[in-house]
């Protein structure tokens, strides 16, 4: 190399140099109003990536950001109400929904009418369309349109879900969506390049990996959104997502609770805390031959001290639950407790044989939760376990392996799961866990529960359409429960949001899929 | 090449260990090994707490005398995972680089000593297992293979061994024609026979010291797969799954001995054998050419 | 020389497919499909939607039919749908991920080659003096950390605690395009990229440099008086260099499959995300054509080093 070379090599060097020290400072953001930026789909209640309603299995609280279902929960989660249906009626059949249409406009200026809602459920109902939600709608006779702001869906058997399940069903437009294939429809790429709905925010673009972008939709009906733009942005994990909120690069995101718990106090933050509407269990594999007898299970809840797990691995943020629900109106009388006794559950042990039974041979443990929290807790209840002669070795697993692992027939590979299922706001969303007539490959009953009593209590309860019966309902099916164990119910567990205190009249729940819920987005506004 | 003619001859063996005592740096990272190998090795004949014994009352305690290096999120004594699970890491490591030694020995030298045939088919294995993208084979194969200590070594072992492979195969062809290796093959040597007597002899220096640089990168690998959720499971404690509790920033800030002690003991380790693999890398071979 | 590339070429061909062969194989043995992937174990969903959702897939049909259907449509260039992606096309959705991978990867790349050729010099040249010792050290420590545990302190302590940089990402969302935006969000994950390499580096050109000092032609040019700087540059450098550049090529190979924990420390949309997230949601075509491609440069980078170094070293004969 010569000296001039040479030169000319340190000379360029430090140009660049010089260059990115000079531009790097410019990054000061040239935005023009008012940009929300958050987390919304991280955390379970999220799915990133996910553009399409129709397969969408959660991130629900973002979807609604610019779509909107006909009906929704309200931001309690304790009853439905109107979304683009300004009214909703069920007629004394328990067949016939009759739904007034709101007036309002599609993003792109096109009315919104009862031909998109025939056109949206009978697409969700064809399954070729990629559509998840084929067999929940599969009770639907007929969608009929007398005019363009009345809809008309008759069911071919009352069905007490049916407008819990409506909630999530996004409104689609027939005029940007009828010329697509159905077969084609989930490949599209309308979904996640120009998507066009009805809510306060509309479409801008997606940035792979990286943030998807709205902007305020001005023709919305709820009035002008007060924000110009919201924006998704995707994390990989929770925890990045809490580093770009305290780095102040986002307003809002989901944190796991040890995280939450650092901004308590911190003026800067509020933090949201929420039912996570997840019943946890410890799930005994029917098949597997070691939990048949009750007295074996009974000895499993008896060895858990879960008062103390919750009041220190939870801070005392979660439910005690000794059937699958938490709610007081679901809650049977005189349940058993199952209070911490490791006396009590060695000697429900013997009584059964437990020697003989299993012993200590190493029983695994499967999760799906891959939480450093779960983590603790399963640790925590090991050990417990280890204590009066049950010998679980956790193995946290992805979901992939889990539920290829779970639906599969080696009753071997999982006699024991640590799990969570919803248990609401919908009380019959455990019938798909509990119910014989579940049982894989046909349902979710991944622990081959197959108990008449239980069956029977939940068959009588989704099929109870009066309102003011479905709870006594459900109360028999906690107490079948809480007597049988057909699982082991442990807790429900709080979930928690963080908001940046600059963030003014922000709404966000926990909800389980993301909701949706009542949360008024075109009324989130940022403080300068 | 200092090669080594002769089978058995201890005479460069005992040079090199000289050298090697001679290097600073390496008897400075003889010194760090020993007491944690102890240390890990006897922990509980003499430490109290065990590993996996919880204390929900004790739960995050900063060091103090009871828990010298303070507690973890469900009041296990920190001082008892780090050693035991730098025997778990230090188990991990070891087993992984004797398979992948062994797998890359054995290929390298069918490969280097069998006929072309063999050797095309061989190397062209090696190849494809180099061309894999490390990425999607670790993930892969852990997922299969599913989370814990022995898939942890099982897959560790078998990311590595097609780089020992080529070295050792490199320097068999050499030696391939050359006569005394004809002349035993001519005498109807076995295979076997071959690769004991003229493949190791001849290869011991790559050998020692790709296997040392082997368990340091077996940790760090052990580390990265723990980190990934993919290597040895809670509550059983590696330096990796220790180290994963930093992920949550309110450990990293409120809790910092619960990872600055297993990341410690970590760089510290592998720092200790890169040295002494260094030091065995000089020694054998005072020109280091070894790639 | 034109037949030597031509065989190798063809070899190189054969490897591809036998590389898809064996990564559709141990696919297919891994727990779990796209169908199982998506679903989340809480959220209670009817079994049958799943079921026919993996019938559209194809996923029922037997392995060496899906193979084969795999193989044909990927030889015309049809690489098929994402699945975890909305049925994005899975080519150009990976194409895309190598840009930033390439521009993360190189950036530490000539970080590090930089940082590790000026130290290593200057180690070399002080050797066993204090400065050899502290460099020589500092580098060891860089070898032997954990690569996630630097990117996660380096991440909490730049971006977290000082604000110098942000946390995570390509860009600003929903900001314009800039370079000096691009730049603040590519420096840290670069730099915290280059510590091991450029310790690798650095120790590499120090013996290199140190061997070649030892030479006769140095002790000549020494002899004839020639400054000790230009000794250096001139004539040993040169020579030292020529390990080292082996080794940034046998690095470069492996860059396209991009780096795993710094890109998902750092949400760096390159390869190494990309590719963790299809195996963690099973999204078989985008794991198909991820590894085809970065096989494909591994081969093709192994080929062109091989090629480099018999022109930069006429000794070595191609065979």
């Amino acid at each position: 190399m010569h000296r001039r070379n040479f030169g000319r090599l340190l000379a360029a060097g430090a140009l660049l140099f010089a260059t990115t020290a000079a531009v790097v400072p410019a990054t000061a953001q040239a935005q023009t109003g008012k940009t929300i930026v958050g987390g919304f789909d991280v955390g379970p209640g999220g799915f990133q990536g996910n553009f399409n309603p129709l397969t969408a299995t959660a991130g629900f609280t973002w979807l609604n950001t610019y779509f909107e279902p006909l009906v929704i929960y309200t931001s309690d989660l304790s009853k439905l109400t109107g979304a683009l249906a300004s009214e909703f009626t069920l007629a004394q059949d328990n067949l016939t929904y009759t739904f007034k249409l709101a007036q309002t406009n599609w993003h792109d200026g096109t009315p919104f009418t009862s031909a998109d809602v025939k056109f949206t459920l009978e697409l969700a109902k064809n399954a070729e369309s990629g559509s998840i939600f084929a067999a929940r709608l599969a009770d639907i006779a007929s969608v009929e349109t007398p005019d363009a702001r009345t809809a008309v869906v008759k069911l071919s058997k009352p069905n007490s879900a049916f407008l819990s399940v409506l909630s999530q069903m996004m409104m689609l437009p027939q005029h940007a969506l009828s010329s697509v294939n159905v077969k084609e429809v989930a490949k599209s790429a309308w979904w996640s390049t120009k998507p066009v709905g009805t809510g306060p925010f509309k479409f801008v673009k997606h940035v792979s990996d990286q943030y998807v972008e709205l902007a305020a939709y001005d023709g919305y009906r709820g009035g002008k959104p007060k924000a110009d733009r919201l924006i998704n942005r995707y994390f990989a994990n929770p925890a990045a997502a809490v580093a770009a909120l305290r780095a102040g690069e986002i307003q809002f995101t989901f944190a796991e609770p040890d995280d939450a718990k650092t901004f308590k106090g911190n003026g800067g933050f509020r933090v949201i805390e929420g039912d996570s509407y997840v019943v946890n269990y410890i799930g005994f594999n029917h098949r597997a031959g070691i939990w048949s007898d009750l007295r074996v299970r009974q000895a499993v809840m008896h060895a858990i001290d879960r008062n103390a797990i919750v009041s220190s691995l939870y801070g005392g943020a979660a439910k005690l639950a000794n059937c699958g629900y938490v709610a007081p109106q679901l809650l049977a009388k005189d349940m058993a407790d199952y209070a911490y006794n490791p006396q009590k559950a060695k000697d429900l042990l013997a009584e059964a044989g437990w020697e003989k039974i299993n012993g200590s041979k190493p029983i695994p443990w499967l999760t799906y939760y891959n939480t450093p929290q779960v983590a603790n807790v399963m640790a925590a209840m090991q050990a417990m376990l280890a204590q009066v002669g049950v010998n679980v070795v956790p193995r946290a697993l992805d979901v992939p392996s889990y539920n290829g692992i779970v639906r599969s027939e080696k009753w071997q590979d999982f006699p024991l799961i640590y799990a969570g299922l919803q248990n609401g706001p919908n009380p019959g969303s455990l019938n798909v866990g509990l119910n014989a007539a579940q049982t894989p490959p046909s349902g979710n009953n991944i622990m081959r529960v197959e108990m008449p009593p239980l069956t029977d209590a939940l068959n009588a309860a989704m099929g109870e359409t009066d309102p003011a019966k479905a709870d006594g309902r459900w109360q028999k099916v906690c107490k079948e429960m809480n007597a049988a164990l057909p699982w082991g119910p442990m807790w429900v567990a709080s979930r928690y949001g963080v908001v940046s205190s600059k963030l003014k009249d922000f709404f966000w729940t926990p909800a389980p899929g993301g909701g949706p819920f009542v949360s008024h987005p075109e009324k989130w506004d940022l403080a300068p | 090449m200092a090669s080594v003619t002769h089978a058995g001859s201890a005479g460069p063996i005992r040079r090199a260990l000289s050298r090697f005592f001679e290097n600073g740096a390496a008897v400075v990272g003889l010194a760090i090994l020993i007491p944690i190998l102890v240390l890990t090795l006897t922990y509980d004949l003499w430490w109290l707490y065990k590993p996996n014994d919880i204390d929900l009352l004790a739960m995050n305690q900063g060091p103090s005398a009871a828990h010298w290096l303070g507690s973890d999120g469900v009041g296990r004594d920190i001082m008892a995972r780090l050693l035991q699970g730098g025997r778990i890491s230090l188990l991990v490591a070891t087993v992984s680089m004797a398979i992948s030694t062994f797998l890359g020995f054995f290929l390298g030298a069918i490969a280097g000593f069998a006929g072309r045939f063999v050797d095309g088919a061989t190397m062209r294995f090696v190849d494809l297992a180099m061309t894999l993208p490390p990425v999607i084979f670790l993930l892969v194969l852990a997922s299969i293979v599913g989370s814990g200590i022995m898939p942890t070594i099982f897959v560790i072992s078998l990311l590595s061994w097609p780089v020992l492979a080529r070295m050792v195969r490199a320097r068999l062809l050499e030696l391939r024609e050359r006569d005394f290796v004809v002349a035993s093959r001519g005498m109807g040597a076995g295979l076997w026979h071959l690769l004991i007597r003229h493949g190791l002899p001849n290869t011991i220096d790559i050998l020692v010291v790709y296997a040392t640089l082997q368990v340091a990168s077996g940790i760090l690998l052990e580390a990265g797969l723990s980190f990934l959720g993919l290597g040895v499971t809670p509550p059983e404690a590696s330096w990796g799954n220790m180290l994963n509790a930093a992920r949550a920033t309110h450990v990293l800030e409120n809790y910092p001995w619960q990872w600055m002690f297993p990341g410690g003991a970590l760089v510290l380790t592998v720092l200790a054998i890169n040295f002494v693999g260094d030091g065995l890398r000089d020694a054998f071979d005072p020109r280091s050419e070894l790639k | 020389m034109l037949q030597y590339i031509l065989r190798r070429t063809a070899v190189g061909l054969l490897m591809l497919l036998a590389l898809t062969v064996l990564i559709f194989t141990l696919l297919r043995l891994t727990p779990g499909d796209p169908i199982d992937a998506y679903i989340n174990p809480s959220v209670p969903i009817s079994a049958s939607d799943l079921e026919m959702l993996r019938t559209r897939l194809g996923l029922e049909r037997p392995l060496p039919v899906q193979y084969f259907a795999w193989l044909g449509a990927a030889l015309t260039g049809d690489f098929g749908y994402s699945i975890q992606y909305n049925g994005e096309a899975v080519l150009p959705l990976v194409l895309n991920r190598i840009g930033p991978t390439i521009l993360l990867m190189f950036s530490g790349l000539v970080i590090s080659v930089v940082v590790g050729i000026t130290t290593g010099i200057f180690a070399a040249v002080r050797r066993n003096k204090l400065a050899d010792l502290s460099l020589s050290t500092v580098a060891f420590v860089g070898i032997s950390s954990p690569a996630f545990l630097t990117a996660l302190l380096g991440l909490y302590v730049f971006a977290v605690n000082l604000r110098w940089v942000p946390a995570g990402g390509m860009s600003t969302p929903g900001a314009p395009f800039s370079v000096g935006d691009l730049l603040a969000h590519l420096i840290l994950p670069a730099a915290l990229l280059s510590i091991g390499h450029g310790a690798l580096i650095m120790r590499y050109m120090r013996s290199s440099l140190l061997e070649v000092l030892s030479q006769d032609y140095v002790r000549t040019a020494r002899a004839k008086g020639v400054r000790e700087f230009w000794v250096i540059v001139k004539h040993a450098v040169r020579n030292a260099l020529l390990p080292v550049i082996t080794l940034i090529g046998s690095t470069i190979g492996m860059a396209i499959g991009g780096a795993i924990f710094i890109e998902s420390v750092f949400d760096w949309p390159g390869m190494g995300l990309l590719m963790v997230n299809a195996v963690v949601r099973r999204d078989y075509p985008v794991i198909m054509c991820a590894t085809l491609l970065t096989g494909a440069c591994v081969i093709l980078v192994n080929l062109l080093t091989d090629i480099a170094y018999a022109a930069v070293d006429p000794r070595i004969k191609v065979a």
